[in-house]
């Protein structure tokens, strides 16, 4: 902010400095224009005294008299004319001469007229020959008239005078012409320096605006930076006020918190002291470890608000199991419903459809159990019911979890008031049911950070209803597989396999072992439903196509069987199920299926999902029995090497050669078959070859293999066919040499 | 009856011969005439169809006295005379413009407004002499250059003429 003000400042400045420079300027060109302005003003008084004088006019007249008298006086003189008529006429016109001359005489004009020479002289000598006649004019007026010689000498005397009057008269002209025309330019010059000046004058002027105009911008810029500042100012300090309220509120409640457990514990330690009876120490220490438990909860509740305050809380996402989660809460929660004597309930939807989520297990629970303690604590006599739904929407499903109540309830004031920290609905909730008001700021913080939404609908006496919703992410097989390793420690399980393929039979006792199962292995039916008569088992994982009795006459037989021995959890196994097939399985009394070929992941969720009671292995079978067949396990399951890998993990490198090694045995004896086969067709048992073999190409990874064999049990067979399948496994012996 | 239009047609000619030879006729000039005003229709004239007028008549009409500088004079000079206006009027000549003759012929043409909204004389007198021939007399037509400056312009020079002899006044 600061930084965005100085610039604006410093333009203002340099805006101002030209602003200034461009004023001074303008103020000299005035000045200039002042002064030429006087010199024009001086031009025209000049010229006014030239109008005054208008000294050629009167040098002409000068000279037109003069003519005028040399007319009259040279007509008597020439007609002999002496007439009084002629007399006066001759001395009205010496009259008007003579006027003439003395209004020359009286002029104040400038002798030179403009020019360089003096008239002076000139004007005088006219002066003086004009008035040497005056003698004789004088006497025609007293006699009225005079002697024929005086009028011959006045004629001969005009002569020299009017060439003189002439010469002067053009000496005049071209003066005055010369010097009108030298005060013209004079002028003009004078002119256009005043129009440069004021050209000049308007330029700097327009400037002016200009720089004005900038100014004027600057400084509202200026104006609204440090209106913002003003503003940002003030808004800092609201925060920083605010703050400090919210530490005092807080401050308050946790010393109320706190001391309330503390109380507690500091009167039951006196209680002790004085009465130090076993019993009363027994009851004694239980109130002090529950107030210290409360306590401990409320410093781990205010470091958690701490973090989310810091964004400093940690998410941990890893597969989740949801249904877990919730009754987890469900339990912790059960004992305190009953202190407010509250019924707690739980609506899950089959549990077949509660997946596996991608989520942070540790903060969902807290989120749950935050809602649950709320609702049992803002409720006595009631119920509080958990509900969780998955809610199917664009862009991907969502589960929403949903804590009803019938508690106290909430007005809308109070609605307005929720997830804020240190909020409680009003002051007499803290007083009445205790709490730091930040559970419902932490849990909203943790749902968005989830990627989720928080909300609740609530009605004042009546009851709340908390939901949050989460994206529901299901999370791959094998994810589930590795978070579970790292959960927790699988159980060991006494597993019978039952499976009639050899190299089948290798690879799951391998894995399974490799999980830490204990495996017997039955060859067939008949086998299976002995062994499982015998012994107890924890699941039987029973194949479905077998030589003599089958998968599902055997599950029907051991349910037959006396004793909690037919109780045993029976997982098919099968590689591509029909519908009916698993109708039948069902029928048959099974639990659930296991797609085939098994693999280290699926084994350890199979295990996984038997020791919790709750979700029985229906969880994992049934959605995978949800996705289209075969295809998809193919293209997820397919790969030799990650299948080499696996077995190698589980068998070791050597173990791994003796099953590729059985493999190709088995794969030789089976060729040997079908060509067998080819001669003396046998649909039957060319299926369950194929069949066989299929499934054991595809234990060791040799998808296309089995893809092959797969394809094969649908034609007739051919010896071309069969030869072909040969060529195939040679080609997987090749290379798995290499 | 008769005797009744006989006196009618006499105060008819009484009332005509009235109309023609006004009350204030315009008298004689005894001196030398020193200008005439000419005009169609003058109400006054006093010799065949034109106005004359001496020194002594016109000295008689309503004039001012006015001490300014004019361009044709050195220093300031008091001029005295009739008023242009008092001396068209004795004249009884109506008209638009008028054109101001010179002894030497010269002659400007001069509006009526300048004789009626200015007081514009006939000077007669400089400095309380008469002018002669010599020193632009015998009448001179002098404006007001000292009661209104403004006037004192090329475009009044050239209608102040001097020697005046004749005042034409024209429709
Ligand atoms: N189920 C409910 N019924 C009625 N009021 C509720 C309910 N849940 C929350 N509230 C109101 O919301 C407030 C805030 O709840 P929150 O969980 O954040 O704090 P708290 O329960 O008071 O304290 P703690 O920090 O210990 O959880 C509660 O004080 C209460 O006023
Ligand atoms: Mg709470």
């Amino acid at each position: 902010m600061t930084t965005g003000a100085r610039p604006g400042s410093e333009v203002i400045r340099r805006v101002s400095k030209a602003t200034a420079l461009l004023q001074m300027f303008a103020a000299t060109l005035l000045l200039g224009l002042a002064i030429i302005f006087v010199l024009i003003i001086n031009r025209y008084s000049t010229l006014q005294d030239g109008i005054r004088e208008n000294a050629l006019w009167s040098l002409y007249q000068l000279d037109r008299e003069v003519r005028k008298l040399h007319e009259v006086v040279h007509i008597a003189l020439v007609e002999g004319d002496e007439t009084s008529d002629m007399w006066q006429s001759a001395s009205q016109r010496y009259d008007i001469l003579y006027s003439r001359m003395s209004i020359l005489e009286e002029g104040k004009f400038d002798r030179k007229l403009g020019g360089d020479e003096d008239t002076g002289p000139v004007l005088a000598q006219i002066h003086a020959a004009i008035l040497s006649l005056e003698p004789i004019f004088d006497e025609i007026n007293k006699n009225g008239r005079t002697s024929i010689e005086a009028l011959r000498g006045v004629d001969i005397a005009l002569d020299p005078l009017m060439q003189e009057t002439e010469s002067i008269l053009v000496y005049a002209n071209t003066a005055v012409s010369a010097d009108r025309a030298e005060a013209r330019n004079a002028l003009l010059t004078l002119q256009f320096k005043s129009g440069a000046l004021v050209l000049l004058l308007v330029a700097s002027v327009g400037g002016l605006i200009f720089l004005l105009r900038r100014q004027l911008r600057s400084v509202r810029a200026a104006g609204l930076t440090f209106e913002h500042m003003a503003r940002d100012l003030n808004r800092s300090y609201l925060a920083a006020e605010a703050g400090n309220r919210a530490k005092s509120r807080f401050m308050a409640t946790m010393g109320h918190e706190i001391r309330t457990p503390l109380n507690a514990i500091l009167g039951t330690v006196e209680l002790m002291q004085l009465d130090k009876s076993p019993t009363k120490i027994d009851a004694g220490l239980g109130t002090i470890s529950r107030s210290g438990a409360a306590l401990l909860e409320i410093l781990n509740q205010v470091l958690d608000f701490a973090k989310s305050e810091d964004g400093k809380m940690t998410i941990d996402i890893k597969p989740t199991n949801v249904s877990e989660v919730v009754h987890a809460v469900i339990e912790m929660m059960r004992d305190r419903a009953v202190e407010n004597r509250n019924r707690l309930s739980l609506e899950l939807p089959g549990a077949a459809r509660l997946p596996v989520i991608s989520c942070d297990p540790t903060r969902l629970k807290q989120v749950l159990l935050n809602l649950v303690s709320n609702a049992v604590k803002f409720t006595a006599d009631g119920t509080v019911e958990v509900k969780v739904s998955e809610r199917l929407q664009l862009g991907g499903s969502r589960l929403r979890f949903e804590v009803t109540d019938t508690g106290i309830g909430i007005d809308p004031e109070g609605i307005e008031k929720l997830y804020r920290p240190f909020s409680q609905v009003d002051a007499s909730i803290g007083r009445e049911y205790g709490g730091t008001g930040l559970g419902l700021a932490i849990s909203k913080d943790i749902v968005e950070r989830l990627g989720g939404t928080v909300g609740v609908t609530s009605r004042k006496g009546e009851g709340s209803t908390f939901w949050f919703e989460l994206p529901a992410v299901a999370v791959e097989a094998h994810q589930i597989a590795t978070a579970g390793a790292e959960e927790r420690p699988l159980p060991s399980l006494r597993v019978l396999l039952v499976e009639d393929n050899r190299v089948n039979q290798q690879v799951a006792v391998g894995l399974l072992t490799h999980l830490g199962q204990v495996v017997d292995v039955a060859n067939d039916g008949r086998e299976a439903v002995c062994a499982a008569g015998a012994r107890d088992y924890d699941v039987i994982l029973m194949d479905m196509q077998m030589p003599g009795m089958d998968g599902i006459e055997a599950a029907e037989h051991i349910r037959a069987l006396e004793g909690p021995r037919s109780k045993v959890p029976i997982i098919a196994l099968t590689a591509n199920a029909s519908e009916e097939d698993r109708a039948r399985c069902l029928a048959a009394g099974m639990n659930g299926f296991q797609s085939k070929p098994v693999s280290m992941q699926k084994l350890r969720e199979l295990i996984f999902s038997l020791d919790l009671p709750d979700t029985l292995p229906v969880v994992q079978v049934v959605k995978e029995a949800s996705a289209p067949p075969v295809e998809s396990e193919e293209n997820q399951k397919c790969d030799f090497d990650l299948r080499r890998e696996e077995m190698v993990a589980a068998l070791g490198e050597d173990g791994f050669a003796d099953l590729v090694e059985s493999f190709f045995v088995d794969a030789a004896s089976i060729t040997r078959e079908l060509y067998h086969n080819v001669e003396s067709p046998d649909r039957t048992s060319t299926d369950r070859l194929l069949h066989t073999l299929k499934g054991a190409a595809a234990s060791i990874g040799l998808c296309k293999l089995a893809d092959t064999c797969q394809q094969r049990r649908n034609v007739i067979l051919t010896r071309d066919a069969v030869n072909e399948l040969e060529t195939l496994i040679d080609d997987c012996r090749r290379r798995i040499a290499a | 009856m008769t005797i009744m239009r006989l006196k009618m047609l006499a105060a008819c000619a009484v009332a005509i011969v009235t109309l023609h030879h006004p009350a204030s006729a315009l008298e004689m000039p005894k001196g030398e005439v020193i200008l005439t005003v000419t005009g169609p229709n003058l109400e006054h004239p006093n010799s065949k169809n034109v106005a004359v007028f001496d020194l002594e008549m016109l000295e008689k009409l309503a004039g001012r006295t006015g001490t300014m500088e004019t361009p044709w004079t050195s220093g300031k000079v008091t001029f005295t005379g009739p008023l242009l206006r008092a001396v068209l009027e004795a004249a009884g000549a109506h008209g638009k413009s008028m054109k101001v003759r010179a002894l030497n012929d010269y002659a400007a043409d001069v509006p009526m407004e300048d004789a009626m909204t200015l007081d514009t004389m006939l000077a007669t007198r400089m400095n309380g002499n008469t002018m002669s021939v010599r020193n632009k007399g015998p009448l001179f037509l002098i404006y007001p250059f000292d009661s209104t400056p403004s006037l004192f312009n090329e475009k009044y020079f050239s209608r102040s003429v001097w020697q005046i002899k004749q005042i034409e006044v024209s429709e």
